[in-house]
């Protein structure tokens, strides 16, 4: 019996298709969370009070990477 | 490129380099590298929330230096005041906490920013060390005491402020003169004759303008490009605020045109030739044609008398520009040069307000003086 390859086993395709779903949105929230956090960083050392404003602006683009992740668990 | 270039670019480089020199800050600035506006943006917006609302200036006319220095005790120079409370009183005490601080903001600037951001705001802030050798070789030249030359020298350039007030100290003008030796100010410094003050600091003046366009306008990245229109629209300012100057006094052609600073916006060399060489009347004339003459036509007529409503329309100008020009590009150089306008024209205001009222100047003229 021979192998399937892994160009046609639509299990392996699902399987790169659920990791570019997470990796790409990952590698977004993190660039958007890189400009967000050096910011929010700037804002607290200027004025402690910001914390807690700045760390929910810090989290909000972790949505994106949770759709990746959504989208990776139907396909998967 | 050819090898007369390479060795011109090495030399400006070894020019530029001179941080090393005694006295100064060690500052290192370059061109080049991942600059973190986002962080800086958000810092330099915190800081400008310190600064005073306009609401405030009116209720500072209404207090006496003492009242106004509590009051300013309160806000973002209670450490400077603090600081010298023990030394200084009244008005002075208020106008050393200004100078301190405004230096100090400066510096935090540089030591905030990297790479491409530190570099232009180390280069801009040579004005200040212009400045600084310009008070105290005048200082010098008419006999003021040291305490006076200390009390208007802003150390926010390069020059830190142990240097400079030992040079408030020495005896001579030579001495001072000497102590730049090994800056590129040196050139210039060196043609004081003990007759030719005005002419010296007319030249340096032009030279930090030419310096500072020099070092920006071959790079065309998005942020150096938009620096220089900032520098040009300064340089505009300041000429035309020469030529009203220069013209309602009847200055002679040659000796106004060695005020001019070349590469404005606005004014090209040749606009300001031909502006030079009419009389004063044709001058008010003239500028009608060009852009500026918006900002200044509401107060500037041939008949006025005084020139104060104009140059305060001009500097609101300068403002304005800064603000409209941080808003339209977030996350830039423009939102630091709108800061440092802004703290500049604060600290001046708050001077006019102090110095205004400890020399008994009435109200009316003191507002006038305000830029708001």
């Amino acid at each position: 019996m021979t192998e399937p390859s892994i160009w046609t086993n639509p299990e392996g395709w699902k399987a790169i298709g659920a990791a570019l779903a997470v990796g790409i949105t990952a590698i977004a929230t993190a660039l958007v969370q890189r400009e967000i956090g050096s910011a929010a960083i700037g804002a607290i050392i200027e004025n402690e009070a910001l914390f807690g404003k700045a760390l929910i602006l810090t989290v909000i683009p972790e949505a994106i990477v949770i759709f990746g992740l959504v989208v990776a668990l139907i396909i998967a | 490129m050819s090898l007369m270039d390479t060795i011109e670019r090495g030399w400006n480089g070894l020019k530029r380099g001179w941080n090393g020199l005694i006295g100064t800050r060690h500052i290192k600035g370059s061109r080049k590298g991942t600059a973190n506006y986002s962080y800086l943006n958000a810092r330099v917006k915190g800081m400008k929330g310190h600064l005073f609302p306009k609401e405030t200036y009116p209720r500072l006319m209404n207090m006496e230096i003492d009242q106004i220095a509590r009051y300013i005790q309160e806000s973002s120079y209670k450490e400077d005041i603090d600081q010298l409370a023990q030394s200084y009183e009244s008005a002075d005490l208020v106008e050393h906490a200004l100078n301190r601080n405004l230096a100090v903001s400066f510096t935090k600037l540089i030591n905030i920013s990297e790479d491409e951001p530190k570099y232009l705001i180390t280069e801009y802030l040579r004005k200040f060390d212009v400045w600084n050798i310009k008070t105290i070789l005048r200082g010098k030249h008419v006999g003021a005491s040291s305490a006076e030359i200390k009390e208007n020298l802003v150390s926010a350039g390069e020059y830190t402020y142990t240097f400079l007030s030992g040079l408030a100290g020495k005896e001579s003008t030579d001495e001072v003169i000497e102590a730049f030796s090994e800056s590129y100010y040196y050139q210039i410094l060196k043609q004081f004759d003990g007759t030719n003050l005005s002419d010296i600091e007319n030249m340096l003046d032009k030279m930090y303008y030419e310096h500072l366009y020099q070092s920006i306008y071959e790079t065309r990245t998005k942020e150096f490009k938009l620096f220089l229109r900032f520098v040009q629209t300064e340089i505009d300012v300041r000429n035309l605020l020469t030529l009203f100057r220069t013209k309602k006094e009847n200055l002679a052609e040659d000796e106004i045109m060695e005020m001019m600073i070349d590469n404005g916006n606005v004014f090209e060399m040749d606009d300001l030739k031909k502006l030079v060489s009419l009389s004063y009347e044709e001058f008010i004339d003239e500028l009608k044609r060009y852009s500026l003459w918006d900002k200044i036509s509401d107060c500037c007529s041939i008949e006025m008398s005084s020139l104060i409503a104009m140059e305060t329309s001009l500097k609101k100008y300068s403002l304005t520009y800064a603000r409209q020009f941080s808003h339209a590009n977030p996350l830039s150089i423009a939102t630091i040069m709108d800061y440092i306008i802004t703290k500049n024209n604060e600290v001046n205001n708050l001077r006019i307000i102090v110095r205004g009222k400890s020399a008994g100047l009435s109200d009316e003229i003191i507002r006038n003086q305000l830029v708001i």
